[in-house]
């Protein structure tokens, strides 16, 4: 019964996963790569600016390879975010369109947040 | 098994069911990985309210953020939380280190799984105290 049922499933499938996923697969390794790096600078920057106030934190972001190294790390975060949490969204409710694009909109709303914040410091 | 899914659903491989696997390193890593990297939005939630509160005092849009924002991060709690934090974002770092490792095609072996399981595991817990032991010892953060 589960054999019949995956032959069916993938003679369906193959065709689509031929162009489909790898890149997903890839992107997943690749934003972790990045983000290894990107979260260590980050750790270590947040070791820097800890109990140094308000004026340090905003020299920091002021900073243009800061700012950039920051909104780098914010679009590749969200991005894995995205993916991870989809991740679980197709494991535990395979069917629901609503989560996926809650995830997204998710995703996309805390992008906005760290964006728009390294802007207007950026900016000031 | 139990029965296939229903013809909607997508038939995939799922990850470790936590009620039905014996308990062994690799398996108890996997459930981490996932926790840990559901534990870490929750990070970048807050270094991003971080980012808001500095925008706004400076751009004059609400002065009182940074205070706002430190009234909770500083706080005894927010301090907790900054630890759990550390340790998920730590333990999910080496942990994806570990997938790396392994999608490369190396550390199948059994042992070296088992072993590889561990260092990440350990490793993680030993970034998160050595970080908070310098931040204790440079008198940055107190209690």
């Amino acid at each position: 019964m589960v054999d019949s049922y995956l032959k069916q499933r993938s003679a369906k499938d193959w065709k689509k996963s031929e162009k489909h996923g790898a890149g997903e697969w890839l992107a997943e390794r690749w934003t972790s790569v990045a983000l290894f790096f990107l979260t260590l600078w980050a750790a270590w920057s947040a070791f820097g600016l800890a109990n140094q106030g308000y004026e340090a934190a905003l020299a920091f972001v002021k900073v243009p390879l800061n700012a950039g190294l920051l909104a780098a790390t914010f679009v590749i975060t969200m991005w894995h975010t995205y993916m991870g949490l989809n991740a679980n969204v197709l494991d535990y409710f395979p069917n629901s369109r609503a989560l996926r694009l809650l995830n997204l909109l998710f995703c996309l709303a805390v992008l906005a947040v760290a964006l728009g914040g390294i802007y207007l410091a950026f900016k000031a | 098994m139990s029965k296939p899914p229903s013809t909607e659903a997508a038939y995939r491989p799922l990850s470790p069911h936590l009620q039905v696997w014996k308990f062994h390193i690799t398996m108890f890593t996997s459930i981490l990985h996932r926790a840990t990297g559901i534990a870490s939005v929750v990070g970048a939630v807050m270094v991003a309210a971080w980012l808001l509160a500095i925008g706004l005092t400076a751009s004059g849009h609400c002065p009182e953020a940074y205070t706002l924002f430190l009234s909770f991060a500083a706080s005894p709690f927010g301090l907790f939380v900054w630890f759990g934090l550390t340790l998920a974002g730590f333990i999910h770092l080496t942990g994806g280190l570990r997938h790396l490792i392994w999608d490369m095609g190396l550390g199948f072996r059994i042992s070296s799984a088992n072993a590889l399981a561990w260092w990440s595991l350990l490793g993680g817990i030993a970034l998160t105290l050595a970080f908070w032991a310098v931040l204790f010892a440079t008198g940055k953060v107190v209690l």
